[in-house]
């Protein structure tokens, strides 16, 4: 009786996986009453940011940054950053870094043949990374969402 | 014209190691090849450490932190509070990633996935080594693979990765010739195999079996009547024979809620009680409106704790049906105030944890209630609105009743040694320092 049933089931065929929500599109067209839209079959949602900004949500991740070593590259104290680990940190881009057991944010490069942790600002050391000093990439800053700043009577000069 | 017939699945079973261990190591490089252990809510005891904590005391798991705080100062062993919330998120994403590699996946637990895979040992070893690579890239939680043709053999390779570092976190049980898996499951005992608990393993060793192998070649159909169909399937599976199959179909929306806690002290008069379930009502009818369902059922339980001196334990049960099925926060909050009256028969008793549970839930759109019989409340929108107060300042930003408190009360749960609660919370975000 038993294997008769784990027969049966292996004959049948397999289901397809049903573990992805089903989104339906909103459709506009469904409102029978007054006049038919003009954007009928044209809107399929308003734009989405969080889908523009992050490439794979399960590899993605939201730091804060603390201190002024980036404000070259646009980072400054207390923006937030987008910090991906689906992405391969190559010399050039910004990466979070663990260096002695602490985080920080730089610019990785590789500058002959060491690889350096570069800051982007000239009041702050670099790190180049020395035989014994032990350092992982923890993932590479993909997005810097910054609030503009406030500023009254500043006159932009040539 | 004859149709090749496909190789059968493979079942693949993924696990996290250490999973609350490695999740804390996740956003904290301090504790990276240190000692790691985790307790559970309350800091009440050890839930779990992982294998550097084992190596230095082998007996660490349920031990009680008052115990063992000294010890582990002293050998430099790393506590922290149960971070559900970091480990909740993370194990999402760990299952997600894991998604991708087969159409059939069953979550099975908070840190272990089932996979059906096609293919052979050779194929499927270096798919087992490219899940675990790109789940440690993506998450930073290592993982091992277990594959066999049944979910029962799938937990004895998941023991041999466990056992023998040489597998690199990867084995399909299939590799072994015929001799070398008998040997394998000559070593097991009876109770180390899935689904077989410690009592069957004394009964089965009254019938003269022992081993897992003992248990592989005994009469099927003989077993089935001395104990039951899951002892028959555990023979046929370790036999190869498929007969749990992986749980693919999405979950229906849950058909019951719960929201429990242990408190950080005892409770023993009502209107802290009162406070309690209110808080509890508001969280668990939080989930209902989530899930999109309304409830027919509420009902509360309260206990006392297991080693409490001096007072008597008691525990209580009550349920109240609700007049319409709501998931009106109000409304449910009324209903714990209802039963209230009746936790406290006499005085002396000392809960030490609560639990609100909705039961008879069905579709929030199905239900189409006169507005006679409305509650009062009903229609408001109190719900959603509370929903995205909260979405937007937190949980304790604002409640109806007794719930509405700003700062937490004294009795929540105790968690002195938590971790950031990076993933889910934006006042706790992981800080680089640039």
């Amino acid at each position: 009786m038993f294997e008769k049933e784990v027969d049966m089931q292996a004959s049948q065929p397999e289901p397809l996986a049903l573990n992805e929500p089903l989104i339906l599109p909103f459709a506009p067209e469904a409102v029978a009453c007054g006049f038919p839209s003009p954007a009928e079959g044209y809107w399929s949602g308003d734009l989405d940011l969080v889908q523009h900004l992050v490439r794979d949500p399960s590899s993605t991740y939201i730091w804060r940054a603390a201190g002024h070593s980036m404000t070259g590259a646009g980072i400054n104290d207390g923006d937030l950053l987008l910090v991906d680990r689906g992405i391969d940190p190559v010399p050039g881009k910004i990466v979070i870094a663990v260096v002695d057991g602490e985080y920080t944010v730089k610019r990785l490069d590789v500058i002959r043949g060491r690889t350096v942790l570069l800051a982007e600002n000239l009041d702050y050391a670099d790190i180049v990374l020395q035989e014994h000093t032990e350092m992982s990439v923890w993932g590479v800053v993909t997005w810097i969402l910054s609030p503009p700043k406030i500023k009254r009577g500043v006159r932009p000069r040539r | 014209m004859t149709v090749p017939t496909p190789a059968p699945d493979q079942i693949a079973l993924v696990d996290c190691v250490s999973f609350y261990a490695n999740a804390e190591r996740v956003f904290d490089p301090t504790l990276h090849n240190r000692p790691t252990l985790v307790l559970s809510n309350n800091d009440g005891c050890v839930v779990a450490a992982c294998p550097l904590v084992k190596a230095l005391d082998p007996d660490i798991m349920g031990k009680p932190w008052f115990k063992i705080r000294g010890w582990c100062q002293a050998k430099g062993v790393e506590a922290r509070s149960s971070n559900y919330e970091l480990y909740g998120s993370l194990s999402a994403r760990v299952a997600t990633i894991l998604g991708r590699f087969s159409a059939w996946q069953e979550v099975y637990s908070i840190d272990e996935s089932w996979l059906k895979l096609r293919g052979t040992p050779e194929e499927l070893e270096p798919l087992g080594q490219e899940i675990r690579r790109t789940v440690l890239q993506l998450t930073g939680i290592p993982v091992r693979v277990a594959i066999a043709p049944t979910k029962t053999l799938a937990k004895v390779a998941a023991l041999g990765i466990k056992k023998n570092p040489a597998f690199d976190g990867v084995l399909d049980l299939r590799r072994f010739p015929e001799e070398q898996l008998d040997r394998i499951l000559d070593s097991l005992h009876v109770t180390d195999l899935w689904g077989v608990a410690g009592r069957n393993g004394k009964r089965l060793a009254a019938l003269g079996i022992h081993t897992a192998r003992e248990l592989r070649d005994a009469d099927a159909k003989w077993l089935r009547k001395r104990f039951s169909v899951v002892m028959e399937r555990t023979v046929l599976e370790l036999r190869g024979q498929k007969c749990i199959e992986l749980e693919t179909q999405p979950r229906a929306a849950k058909d019951q809620l719960i929201y429990s806690r242990s408190f950080s002290r005892k409770i023993t008069d009502s209107d802290e009680m009162h406070q309690v379930l209110s808080i509890y009502a508001q969280r668990v009818s939080a989930r209902l409106r989530a899930q999109g369902s309304v409830a027919g059922v509420l009902s509360v339980w309260v206990s006392t704790g297991w080693a409490d001196e001096g007072s008597v334990p008691h525990s209580a049960h009550k349920a109240v049906p609700l007049p319409v099925p709501t998931d009106d926060p109000i409304t449910l909050t009324k209903a714990c105030s209802a039963i209230l009256a009746e936790l406290f028969p006499a005085a002396g008793i000392r809960y030490a944890r609560a639990g609100v549970v909705l039961t008879d839930l069905r579709r929030a759109d199905g239900v189409q209630a006169l507005p006679l019989f409305q509650p009062e409340f009903e229609g408001r929108g109190i719900g959603k609105v509370l929903d995205d107060i909260t979405r937007k300042l937190g949980p304790q930003a604002v409640g109806v009743g007794l719930g509405g408190m700003k700062t937490p009360p004294e009795w929540e749960m105790k968690r002195a040694m938590l971790s950031k609660r990076c993933t889910t919370h934006w006042d706790e975000l992981p800080v680089a320092v640039a």
